[in-house]
């Protein structure tokens, strides 16, 4: 009940000083409000990460075949290593146990053509369990099948952007496109895969939507190699039972591939789970950064509010005198300025919160950073903030608590 | 309610020198009595009204309190019996601002845990005792003098404390307020209240019953008045 007299009195001397009380509580608005906002950016960026990396697969390990001049080729050719192949490909199934599932994926750029229109794509020839290991799912018919590879059929599987350009209105299944000089019927269409605009490590960033997917048997018997010296595989997708000692399994991999092509250092291995947790850590260390910005945003604002307390207890300490005369204990005295302090804290802490959520959505509409606005950030700042009143509050209201009535009745 | 006081001697340093205000004073009040301490400004009077108050403690010397040796008690009690036991009138009144006259008055019970409707009932009723039955939701700058004054009394009587202790409570009154306001104490003593009066007017000690004179630190004058010798004559 006295507890509720403290706060009306506190409200009270908030609402008569508007402009000062404001002013005090600037320092901790600024700094709830750019905790929450570069927590939430956080957030976003990881959350980004995440999806990512698990369109790449976290339990994969990626095997790509280097881009290497026509000099370099030749060379890793006459040190007799064959560059990816399929030979790799049943290397590693056979002699890594924790391996699930291997898929090979040869590549080349080509034209494409649907009546009038024509676009420059990537044709990429898969196996079945290419759709499972990647998590390719598709939107319209089906992905290439069994039955496709074995009978090497005609068939292609198409991205989402091909689909849009070439079939804007009608059903592409069924339809035939022209892949430079073949006719690929239409099977399925992937669903849209969002654009990476960087590059995960060796795996350059590419419009997966202009992808045209065809079997592999028949990229190999229909389609020649651009160049003479090319590898037959582009790219080798290994899926293992768990991320766990996925390094260690890797090592073995690499190991594997490098025996087969004679020590040639012509392909490259790509964790995508040590890349999440390798970029993870950087952003550790830059959100502690951002946390310590906040943290002393927060600081000053405490010291704003102790700096304020004391004026007020200067100001107050006649009333101090009086509410000590007429039977208040110190201990009254103590828990009335510690509560003021809070009001002002707490109430800065609210509108900061209300400002912080406001900043992290003007910034994911407004610009291409993802953010996130957790619970537990909001929580964080908050709690933040009552510590800040508290703590900052304390000094003040020990020194009001601690003035002698006699004397301060008489101050004036 | 008996005040005792043996010996009491109370020291201040101030500065470099040091201030001897009281110097062994030795005093009786007993419950329902009307007393007045006079002396001037230096004398020692407010230094002993604080201890009376026990807004100070003494230096040497023994305060009874209602049979408590004050000296042994801490900053809480001390609060407690300024809360429950004393109440206090000032020269400047010493009203909060910003509070009304009701909430001025409820403070001491706010002090005391009592709930709030309650203490709101007993506040009204202090400044209806006082005549302001009107004015409560009146800020102290909205009052005359006189009027400040009375809600002063109230929030002193709030507590049924049973001794009054008022320093100069006329100081900032013309002679006609203050002379209404003395009525008052006179009524609140009819009532059995225990009034001590502080003042450096010989007319307004008049009005109590006892008057006692300070000089320096010590005692130079304790005597019943003649009025009052004659009403005390009259019970005997």
């Amino acid at each position: 009940m006295q507890i509720e007299e403290n706060i009306r009195v506190a409200f009270n001397g908030l609402i008569e000083h508007k402009v000062r009380s404001f002013l005090t509580m600037l320092g901790i608005i600024f700094g709830v409000a750019s905790v929450i906002a570069m927590l939430s950016i956080g957030e976003g960026a990881k959350r980004e990460a995440i999806k990512k990396y698990q369109q790449l697969g976290v339990n994969n390990i990626i095997i790509r075949d280097m881009d290497l001049s026509d000099k370099e080729l030749e060379e890793a050719r006459a040190k007799f290593s064959p560059g990816l192949s399929m030979k790799d490909v049943e290397a590693i199934r056979q002699v890594v146990p924790q391996v699930v599932d291997v898929a090979p994926q040869a590549e080349r750029e080509v034209e494409t053509k649907y009546s009038d229109k024509s676009l420059k794509a990537t044709l990429v020839g898969v196996t079945p369990c290419y759709s499972e290991l990647l998590n390719y799912t598709a939107d319209l018919g089906s992905f290439i099948q069994e039955d496709h590879c074995v009978r090497q059929l005609k068939v292609c599987v198409i991205g989402a952007d091909v689909a849009a350009k070439f079939f804007n209105v009608s059903d592409p299944i069924g339809q035939s496109i022209k892949v430079e000089d073949q006719w690929l019927e239409v099977v399925g269409v992937l669903q849209n895969k969002s654009l990476f605009t960087e590059t995960v490590g060796e795996l350059a960033s590419r419009d997966l939507n202009s992808d045209i997917y065809i079997p592999l048997s028949t990229f190999n018997a229909r389609f020649e190699p651009t160049k003479q010296l090319s590898s037959e595989l582009k790219q080798i997708t290994v899926k293992v039972e768990d991320t766990g000692n996925i390094s260690h399994i890797a090592g073995i991999v690499e190991n594997l591939v490098s025996r087969h092509h004679f020590k040639n250092k012509d392909f490259s291995i790509v964790i995508p789970v040590e890349l999440l947790k390798q970029e993870e850590k950087e952003r550790r260390i830059y959100n502690i950064l951002l946390g310590s910005i906040a943290a002393i945003s927060l600081l000053v604002g405490g010291i704003g509010i102790m700096n304020i307390m004391l004026a007020t207890v200067m100001e107050r300490t006649r009333e101090i005198g009086v509410r000590r005369a007429i039977g208040a204990k110190r201990d009254d005295i103590l828990s009335q300025f510690i509560t003021e302090s809070l009001v002002i804290s707490i109430t800065g802490g609210i509108i900061g919160v209300l400002i912080g959520l406001s900043l992290s959505l003007t910034i994911s509409l407004s610009t291409e950073i993802t953010t996130n606005v957790t619970l537990y950030s909001v929580v964080i700042a908050f709690l933040f903030s009552v510590l800040v009143g508290v703590t900052f509050g304390y000094l003040p209201a020990k020194k009001a608590a601690n003035l002698k009535p006699i004397e301060s009745i008489r101050y004036e | 309610m008996r005040i005792q006081i043996k010996n009491l001697t109370k020291k201040y340093v101030m500065g470099e020198v040091e201030v001897n205000a009281l110097r062994g004073v030795n005093l009786n009040i007993k419950a329902n009595e009307f007393v007045s301490i006079m002396g001037p400004s230096g004398s020692g009077k407010s230094t002993l009204m604080n201890i009376l108050g026990c807004l100070d403690t003494p230096t040497t010397g023994q305060y009874l309190f209602d049979s408590i040796d004050v000296s042994t008690l801490d900053d809480d009690k001390l609060s407690e019996i300024r809360n429950r036991k004393i109440g206090f009138i000032f020269q400047t009144f010493n009203l909060l601002p910003k509070l009304d006259a009701v909430s001025n008055v409820e403070l001491p019970l706010v002090y005391a845990g009592v709930d709030k409707a309650e203490r709101r009932e007993m506040a009204i009723n202090a400044l209806k005792r006082m005549g302001l039955a009107n004015r409560g939701g009146h800020k102290p700058n909205e009052l005359s003098g006189g009027q400040r004054q009375r809600v002063a009394i109230a929030r002193a009587l709030v507590t049924n404390p049973g001794i009054l202790l008022a320093d100069e409570p006329t100081g900032n009154l013309d002679s006609k307020t203050g002379d209404e306001i003395m009525a008052v104490f006179r009524e609140l003593h009819d009532e059995g209240n225990t009034i001590i009066l502080i003042t450096h007017e010989p007319e307004i000690a008049e009005y109590a019953d006892r008057g006692i004179v300070i000089r320096d630190g010590l005692i130079t004058s304790d005597e019943i008045h003649a009025e009052a010798r004659k009403f005390h004559h009259a019970q005997l």
